[in-house]
């Protein structure tokens, strides 16, 4: 890798400077900081930092979650390259259908991100609904520091984590609606949290298809 | 072997380290105590050999109250662990006392015995300029039935416990709670600095970790 | 406190004291916060890195309560050299488990560099190669009003601004931090 010769691998000229070493972030292995460690501490001020910023640019709660939502959105696409990309060449495949796909999330994508999978993966029984699942986490890492006042209890905001949810599922070509939900299991689980995967009708309508191929 | 169950005063000890149980003439030495807070006792011929006992007793070691007073001298946050132990005053009244609680320890910061200031650095040494250490204000109230300690974190903020005056590791509780605060008060991003502090979390982390203290 | 001590404590608290994420969420987060300000001013640099500095600055108010819990700070630091040396020491060492070199003083003692060989914030990080971003953002700004707001918590005014980053091309990235004044051993102005 290092002895690559810098901007060569992109293919067009890059207009950017780079430090007289030619190092670029193209030299750096892409599995150094795979399980390298900073503290949560960190994270809480930057996601703490990131809601108050967002809070002051929106009228209402849900404009709120939808900033926040926009803001995982992005991080969501980047992770399904970048976790299937470090998995073992043979199942280094996208997921193909929608239980891999949420299988993928609820392990790889938790794991990597908040150390431990999430506590649980549903389909909705409502007959009438075969487009939603739903991806529990007992006690969000995001939400861990973070008190709603009462006025906002309908405020979760995990958004930020639908938000990677989504982008990982619109990445995937499984395009999703993701929002997260509350749903406080008395004084053990305080903040146990929905995340409602919605898929677009175009996504069942092909899995439906592909079942009968 | 016998052990006091929680939440019973089950016995009480005097100053000389001797036990007197509340149900019988009994009456034993302590022999040690590890950091667990359990207890050795030397025992009478007649009892066992050994007796092990936790201390529970509710009203020998006790965390009444907390409040924290932000730099400006308001009161922010005023939480009663244990019905009971202090009466009750009112809010304007908890007011008055951060209050005036911050301005004696301001005053008496300045009253403190003058320290000898560092000489400055000699001219052309690369000797930095030394900032010297402030003096500490008022740390601890005393009354009959309760201790008053005040921590005062670097940044101005004031924590005052209220506890039985024979509480011990009381320094500990409080840095403990000054973690707590770090966490769940200042990493809220709907928590204003300076306000008062309304942060469910803290609430319950807080309560857990005194209930913890004071069940002990 | 010498700074081989600082070391020893900042390595003890990060081992025994921090509670640790993975490093790639919080470059993620970080990532999206920048590329949000970007979006939300249009790509006006100078006005990102005031945003940045912003921010920074509110955290750094909050943030100090946690360096100084996590510590167990109990005396303010005796000069400036020592107040950098923590810094960086126990700081960088216990947010961002890397520990800036302290270098470049001044001769009066009250300016200082931090030069970077890594900052997580800047993983994988290109900037936009739009002719503009490498002269005039600072990605990692936000590390200055951090470095503001939680001194001024301990009542020290100082100014910091980066002056070189290596995602601009540069060979190191540095940043420069300058004691403005102590707060607190200011009296009141008299009444005539």
């Amino acid at each position: 890798m290092s002895s690559l010769p810098s901007s060569a691998s992109t293919g067009k000229e890059s207009g950017l400077r780079v430090p007289s070493n030619g190092k670029t972030i193209y030299h750096r292995p892409i599995n150094r900081t795979k399980t390298s460690e900073l503290s949560q501490a960190s994270f809480a001020f930057l996601f703490s930092e990131m809601v108050a910023y967002a809070q002051k640019r929106v009228k209402g709660i849900q404009e709120l979650e939808h900033k926040l939502n926009v803001q995982g959105h992005s991080i969501g696409i980047k992770l399904l390259d970048l976790l299937l990309y470090r998995e073992p060449a043979r199942t280094q495949l996208r997921p193909q259908n929608i239980v891999a796909l949420l299988h993928f999330i609820k392990q790889n994508v938790w794991l990597h991100l908040f150390g431990r999978q999430a506590d649980r993966l549903e389909k909705s029984t409502d007959a009438e609904k075969p487009d939603e699942y739903m991806i529990i986490d007992n006690e969000p890492l995001v939400n861990q520091y973070i008190s709603v006042p009462r006025e906002m209890s309908q405020l979760n905001c995990a958004a930020f984590v639908a938000g990677v949810v989504e982008g990982v599922c619109d990445g995937a070509d499984f395009p999703a609606r993701v929002t997260a939900h509350t749903v406080g299991e008395g004084e053990m689980w305080p903040g146990k949290t929905v995340f409602l995967v919605k898929f677009r009708s175009e996504v069942v309508e092909r899995e439906a298809f592909l079942a009968k191929s | 072997m016998k052990v006091a169950s929680k939440g019973h005063s089950l016995f009480r000890i005097d100053n000389t380290r001797r036990v007197w149980f509340s149900n019988s003439q009994d009456k034993i030495d302590i022999l040690e105590t590890n950091s667990k807070a359990e207890t050795r006792f030397m025992v009478s011929p007649s009892w066992p050999d050994t007796l092990n006992l936790t201390l529970v007793s509710p009203d020998s070691r006790t965390v009444f109250s907390l409040i924290i007073i932000n730099k400006a001298g308001g009161l922010i946050y005023n939480k009663t662990f244990h019905e009971g132990g202090l009466n009750k005053i009112s809010t304007n009244d908890y007011l008055v006392l951060a209050g005036t609680f911050h301005g004696v320890h301001a005053i008496t910061a300045r009253l403190n015995p003058v320290k000898p200031v560092a000489p400055p650095p000699t001219p052309g040494t690369n000797e930095p300029p030394n900032r010297p250490e402030p003096s500490s204000g008022l740390e601890v109230l005393e009354t009959e039935n309760f201790r008053m300690q005040c921590f005062n974190t670097l940044t101005g903020t004031k924590f005052l416990l209220f506890t039985e005056t024979t509480q011990t590791n009381v320094d500990v509780t409080i840095k403990r709670i000054y973690d707590l605060y770090a966490d769940y008060v200042m990493k809220n991003p709907f928590y204003s600095l300076e306000m008062p502090i309304r942060c469910d979390i803290f609430d319950r982390k807080l309560l857990s970790y005194i209930r913890e203290i004071n069940n002990r | 406190m010498a700074a081989s001590k600082a070391s020893r404590i900042g390595e003890e608290i990060w081992k025994t004291r921090i509670d640790k994420v993975n490093a790639e969420l919080v470059t993620l987060t970080y990532g999206t916060i920048v590329a949000q300000l970007c979006k939300d001013f249009e790509d006006d640099y100078p006005e990102v890195n005031r945003q940045l500095d912003k921010m920074g600055y509110n955290i750094g108010l909050r943030l100090i309560e946690d360096y100084l819990a996590k510590s167990n700070t109990m005396k303010r630091c005796s000069n400036f050299r020592e107040t950098a040396d923590m810094i960086s020491r126990v700081g960088f060492k216990i947010f961002l488990n890397i520990t800036p070199q302290v270098t470049n003083w001044t001769a009066d003692n009250n300016s200082f560099s931090l030069v970077f060989d890594e900052n997580p914030f800047a993983d994988f990080v290109e900037l936009p190669d739009d002719g503009r971003a490498q002269n005039e953002l600072w990605y990692s700004n936000i590390l200055c009003g951090v470095l503001r707001g939680a001194l001024e918590m301990v009542q020290m005014q100082v100014e910091a601004h980066f002056i070189s980053d290596v995602l601009r091309g540069n060979d190191t990235t540095e940043m420069r931090v300058t004691l403005i004044r102590y707060i607190d051993d200011e009296l009141p102005p008299e009444d005539d």
